[in-house]
């Protein structure tokens, strides 16, 4: 499951309240139908590849000028075969108007489920690719660190020259050698500022 | 000069090698949107209110406002170069700032940043800029005077040591000009000054850092300036920030006195920022906490106990009014919150009277108790007796015809008027200004004309040092108006009168 690299920067508070809630219904509706990954990866595919692929079916989506009919059409047509579950979700929103928000649902489910789980997403910046092994042993690592399944999204960075940044929620772990060297440039030059002003005479020779 | 390129080096390396690596673990959020010197920023879940962030520019900001989703971070610095979606850093630390005696002689910016080009303050120790003040039983009461060298304020509305005493008035009557005199009164004194210039023009801070250095002060005050130009969240922590560096004297039973110049602007820096929070306006649209930003300012001078050293911190808030409307929102506030006030009025500045004090509304609370013996006996009733020269003058104006006696009070409160102005920048000793206030207050002026009192004062004052030393040696000791020295004092005045030649008026 991929997502955005970068974490989002616009928050529509209304947004995240209502996929909060339908995300909830969602959530609970598939676990009775027994159907919760399959549900959520269909969500997924549907967002990243339906939507964000298509402007133009957000856009209608979004209006309010389409009307619920119309919109119950497009989705029985575009996305009969996905689970029933999802497809009834899809039809609730489009009745109460709220189908341009399912985007936020599917952030919000996404997030719900991982909590429900047990899970944790661990955003790995490098600055090449991550092997196997490495793989493997920081999640290891991690799950034994934070006490929960850790999902990995790897992302590539090559400012950070060497080491690695770890994301946890809005926890860093920074080893990475950019952000030493930056420390060590400034602590160097803190230093030599102080002793330049202690002992200025040293650093100079009178001729 | 040829700087050593070895020595250099050999300095970098050490740096080098001690400089030791560990996993850096920060708390972040991200930023969704800036401007107005206000950033709104995504994450940061475990922030404490009023905690440090860091920006990657290397701008600090402070954590202001926490909502439910977001976090509300003034910046203290440029918040241009900011964009949305940058990583911003917790620090885990409260805002502080360096103090102790390598602050004093420096211009710093409210982050403790040199403005004088004179390198980073090299000082081991930082405190932070928000504290809760003292309790009541680590104080004592005010009762050490902290002379300002000004007759009219020392005489009439005497100021001690930990008093927070109100310099208010409108624009162009010579409020700084108070609080400078009473800064370079300080000097030999061993009261550390701080001076905290908030939203001012750039040229006026210089040219108070220029008096100050001309007459010797830079010595032993500090200027705390965030200019008009600065950042309003800069302007807003100025005077906290400056109070930090005071109080650390304070606390190590030293003693201090700081000007705040001026709280109006202050209050106006907070409330910029307050609505642009989106904080519910007020009253005059300041926000309703807008009190307490100034009560927990001014509480924190005081005179502490002999058990935590004794030290104390004086401050001198000014405010600025409009139109000398007094009963504004700030201008009551702070009145209410200070302990008396120095009233100064744009009439009495424009007719000479310069300190232009309005002795009848001006008040010192707690002053009365710390002023010496020897000026509570001569100043005693001044106030008192000028608001009621002032009644009678408005009175004598309607040109009825007056009894010898309401004459001669009449001539002596404009004696006394007249002695009292003072010079900018020429602050007077305790002894001095006993002789001076000795001589108008027992009549000894009465005889002389009007004009003339000034010239009078100074030639007896010149006079008094020249011949009368060991007058001013028991006077120094005794700290009270013994008869003895009662005697001395009219005897120099008679000396000096019986040689006394009144200036030829040249105009």
């Amino acid at each position: 499951m991929s997502q955005s690299a970068s974490p989002p920067t616009v928050l529509d508070i209304e947004a995240e309240q209502l996929g909060k809630i339908y995300a909830r219904a969602l959530l609970g509706a598939a676990q009775a139908a027994g159907s919760t990954e399959s549900v959520l990866e269909e969500l997924g595919e549907i967002c990243d590849r339906g939507l964000r692929g298509h402007p133009e079916l957000l856009a209608a989506f979004a209006s309010p000028r389409v009307d619920m009919t119309e919109k119950s059409r497009i989705i029985d047509r575009l996305f009969g075969d996905a689970s029933p579950v999802l497809v009834q979700l899809m039809k609730v929103m489009a009745r109460r108007g709220r189908l341009g928000y399912l985007a936020a649902v599917r952030t919000s489910a996404v997030e719900q489920y991982d909590e429900f789980a047990g899970r944790v997403v661990a955003e790995v910046r490098t600055a090449v690719p991550l092997d196997d092994v490495l793989r493997t042993e920081l999640t290891n690592q991690l799950a034994q660190k934070l006490g929960r399944t850790v999902r990995l999204r790897e992302v590539v960075d090559e400012r950070l020259i060497g080491g690695m940044v770890v994301r946890v929620g809005d926890t860093v772990f920074d080893s990475s050698v950019a952000s030493r060297l930056d420390k060590l440039g400034r602590a160097a030059k803190a230093g030599f500022a102080h002793q330049l002003l202690t002992h200025s005479e040293r650093f100079s020779s009178a001729t | 000069m040829k700087f050593n390129s070895d020595e250099i080096a050999s300095v970098l390396q050490a740096e080098i090698e001690q400089f030791d690596s560990k996993i850096e673990v920060r708390e972040v959020g991200t930023v969704l949107e800036v401007g107005d010197g206000i950033a709104r920023v995504y994450g940061l879940f475990g922030v404490m209110a009023g905690e440090m962030v860091e920006f990657p520019n290397g701008a600090t900001g402070l954590a202001f406002n926490l909502e439910e989703n977001s976090v509300g971070v003034i910046i203290l610095g440029d918040y241009l170069t900011i964009r949305e979606g940058d990583e911003v850093k917790a620090l885990g630390t409260l805002l502080s700032v360096p103090v102790g005696e390598e602050v004093i002689g420096r211009v710093l910016d409210p982050l403790g940043n040199p403005l004088d080009g004179k390198g980073p303050v090299q000082s081991e120790l930082t405190r932070p800029v928000e504290v809760i003040a003292a309790g009541v039983a680590e104080r004592q009461p005010v009762t050490e005077p902290m002379q300002t060298g000004i007759k009219a304020i020392d005489a009439m509305t005497p100021i001690g040591r930990g008093q927070r005493e109100l310099i208010i008035g409108d624009r162009k009557t010579g409020k700084t000009s108070i609080a400078i005199d009473a800064i370079l009164n300080q000097k030999g004194k061993g009261v550390k000054c701080f001076y905290v210039a908030i939203g001012q023009k750039d040229s006026a801070v210089a040219s108070v850092v220029d008096v100050l250095e001309r007459h010797g002060a830079m010595e032993y005050t500090t200027v705390v300036a965030a200019g008009a130009s600065s950042p309003a969240p800069l302007q807003y922590v100025a005077p906290y920030a400056g109070t930090a560096m005071a109080e650390h004297f304070m606390f190590n039973g030293g003693h201090a006195l700081i000007v705040y110049d001026d709280l109006s602007k202050q209050a106006t820096a907070y409330r910029q920022m307050s609505l642009l929070m989106r904080r519910p306006p007020g009253r005059e649209a300041y926000p309703g906490d807008v009190f307490y930003c100034h009560s927990r300012l001014l509480e924190r001078s005081s005179k502490l106990s002999e058990e935590l050293g004794g030290g104390s911190l004086t401050s001198l808030p000014i405010i600025e009014t409009l139109e000398g409307e007094v009963s504004a929102y700030i201008p009551t506030n702070v009145i209410s919150i200070t302990d008396g006030q120095i009233y100064v009025q744009p009439d009495l500045f424009f007719a000479g009277v310069r300190p232009a004090m309005n002795a009848g509304i001006s008040v010192s609370r707690v002053g009365g108790a710390a002023q010496t013996k020897a000026m509570k006996k001569v100043a005693g009733g001044l106030r008192l007796q000028l608001a009621a020269f002032r009644a009678l003058e408005a009175f004598a104006q309607l040109g009825t015809d007056l009894e010898p006696e309401t004459q001669r009070d009449l001539d002596r409160g404009y004696r006394m008027v007249e002695l009292l102005k003072q010079p900018q920048y020429q602050p007077m000793s305790v002894n001095e200004q006993v002789i001076s206030l000795y001589a108008g207050t027992k009549g000894f002026l009465d005889d002389i004309d009007v004009k003339s009192v000034r010239h009078f004062e100074a030639g007896l004052l010149q006079f008094v040092h020249d011949k009368y030393t060991s007058l001013l040696q028991k006077m120094d000791q005794e700290n009270a108006l013994s008869d003895e020295i009662v005697e001395g004092i009219e005897k120099a005045i008679k000396d000096y009168k019986s040689t006394y030649k009144p200036v030829e008026s040249a105009v």
